[in-house]
């Protein structure tokens, strides 16, 4: 008897969370195309609203450029000499600047960008913002222009920012750590890195940067526009924006890994 | 009632900064772009190579031409021709194009370890220049495609090598007999026994040979006395070496007869060469008497001629005009 009654209960519950999933997602995508048509109003940059997305994307930008670009060099040194130093072991030091400029340039700099930017400014930045707000009040466009693209465009900007400065960082300590400091390596060096990026890989590598940022910039402030009221999904939204957003990075990083190397 | 939206920390100058930000952002994805456009040769000015292979296994577009060892062409399209044949269209730089000539071969390497490689050589730098658009078929040399005929190889090396050393086989049978020989050398009969078979024949064959031994012995004995009398025959007091020596005496006195004959000789040629002189001189004087009597002859005739015009009947031979 009990089985008989539990059955649609789990059937119900099961239909609640699916539709209450697509719903969440339908909003992510309804969020975001609010945000890409305001990002088209030329008013959004107009003179009174140019210092608060300055600011944000100052704010959001320069301390993460620093420290990524500290930590990215680091770790870029230490995985590009481990793998020179395997490549020569193995007598294949040919393929190791093709290597280091595949494994760190193309798969793991835009990755870690993105994580970075998410884990130390956006994340913690919309929780912040959701917090603050009330829970029943209804978004204006004032708020919508003057609070959530500031946001959402500075967080896109700093996966732009941080992923080219640490591309083209690690491309020079690449080239420094396999040659020196000699000019007379880059003739080859150039070679390598354009037979590395050729049209395709070069597309991917770009659409994924953008994605990552779109990702990084969108989910934590969708979860703020479409705030409700209750106690419950104010403790954890910020929890479920971080695991919504790095199943999104993973679904780009596998989908850019398919297309580059099937 | 709003509550109050946390803001984020006011930013001095934050129009500059974002400004200095966007432009540094837009230098850097426009140099990269620029920085990859020129490593995939999107500013050279190049010219078209198409190289013809059986097989283009392992060739990747984008792929370099090296010229010893340096990059000078990279693989633009890669396609199947009318034929059948694998088409390579690669690309050369015009800066780099000198380095190919019309005798230039072109090689398709493929290494067990790592990608292929596409090789260019240029044995005579002399020769035109290759044209734009030229085809050239392409020699493929695969590492890993000789590997089945060397391991087909091996094994029949190792199969020789295990009939050869087989408990039956030829080598073992030969060994066999080997051992068998030196057992026999180090036995009580050493050679002899190996030489003549069993024993009994080993000890018939000793005592032949020590009767053999006897009679060479006398033999040498005997030439002893011959060689002794040799001697004597030959350079004893009466003997042969005796009588030539006075031979040889006798041919030096006759040695020394012939050579005061040819000295006198000497004296004969000596004189016949004074005469030989006296008549050279002789005949200058005659040239000297000949041209003597040729002048006398000359005067003769002057006077003749004299006479014959002082002549009475001499004809008028001079010719009057009226």
């Amino acid at each position: 008897m009990s089985t008989q009654a539990s059955l649609p209960n789990l059937l119900q519950r099961l239909h609640h969370g699916a539709v209450g999933w697509l719903h969440s997602w339908w909003r992510l995508l309804h969020f975001a195309v609010l945000m890409f048509s305001v990002a088209l109003t030329p008013s959004t940059y107009g003179r009174d609203r140019r210092p608060m997305l300055a600011g944000h994307l100052v704010a959001d930008t320069a301390p993460n450029l620093a420290w990524y670009g500290v930590l990215s060099a680091l770790v870029s040194l230490v995985l590009i000499r481990i793998v020179v130093v395997t490549s020569l072991s193995y007598g294949l030091s040919r393929f190791a600047l093709e290597m280091v400029v595949r494994v760190l340039v193309l798969e793991l700099i835009p990755l870690t960008a993105a994580a970075f930017v998410a884990l130390r400014t956006t994340l913690p930045a919309g929780l912040e913002f959701s917090q603050g707000r009330s829970a029943d009040r209804q978004v204006s466009e004032q708020e919508l222009h003057g609070e959530f693209f500031p946001r959402v465009a500075a967080g896109i900007f700093a996966v732009w920012m941080l992923a080219a400065v640490s591309c083209v960082l690690t491309l020079i300590l690449a080239y420094l750590s396999l040659y020196g400091f000699t000019p007379w390596a880059l003739t080859g060096y150039t070679r390598v890195v354009g037979q590395v990026f050729n049209p395709a890989v070069t597309l991917i590598l770009v659409l994924k940067i953008v994605f990552f940022s779109l990702a990084v910039g969108l989910i934590p402030m969708a979860s703020s526009f479409y705030f409700g009221g209750s106690y419950r999904n104010k403790v954890t939204h910020g929890l479920s924006d971080m695991v919504r957003l790095f199943a999104v990075m993973l679904l780009i990083e596998v989908a850019s890994l398919m297309g580059n190397y099937y | 009632m709003t509550e109050p939206i946390n803001q984020a920390a006011p930013v001095r100058n934050a129009e500059f900064k974002a400004a200095v930000l966007l432009v540094l952002l837009a230098a850097l994805v426009l140099g990269a772009a620029l920085y990859l456009l020129y490593a995939r040769g999107a500013f050279e000015s190049t010219q078209t190579l198409i190289l013809q292979a059986e097989d283009s296994e392992g060739v990747s577009v984008g792929m370099d031409v090296t010229f010893a060892g340096f990059p000078i062409g990279r693989v633009r399209r890669i396609e199947l021709s009318k034929e059948g044949k694998a088409r390579l269209v690669v690309d050369v730089p015009r800066d780099d194009a000198h380095w190919l000539r019309s005798s230039s071969i072109f090689t398709l390497e493929r290494a067990i370890v790592g990608g292929a490689k596409l090789r260019a050589f240029s044995g005579i730098p002399t020769d035109p220049p290759l044209e734009d658009g030229a085809t050239r078929s392409l020699l493929v040399g695969d590492a890993a495609a000789e590997i089945p005929r060397l391991l087909a190889a091996a094994k029949d090396l190792l199969q020789n090598l295990n009939d050869l050393t087989a408990e039956n086989s030829a080598l073992a049978a030969s060994l066999a007999n080997v051992a068998g020989v030196t057992g026999k050398l180090n036995g009580p009969h050493g050679a002899m026994g190996l030489i003549a078979g069993d024993d009994k024949n080993a000890q018939q064959l000793t005592e032949r040979a020590n009767k053999l031994l006897t009679t060479v012995n006398a033999l040498a004995v005997k030439a002893d006395s011959l060689i002794g009398h040799a001697d004597d025959r030959v350079f004893g007091q009466q003997g042969v070496m005796t009588d030539a020596q006075a031979t040889i005496v006798q041919l030096n006195g006759l040695l020394t007869d012939a050579r005061n004959s040819l000295k006198k000789m000497d004296a004969v040629l000596v004189e016949a060469q004074g005469v030989a002189s006296n008549t050279k001189e002789a005949t200058a004087d005659l040239g000297t008497l000949r041209g003597e009597v040729e002048s006398s002859l000359r005067r003769v005739e002057q006077l003749v001629n004299e006479i014959n015009r002082k002549w009475p009947f001499k004809r008028d031979t001079e010719i009057k005009l009226p």
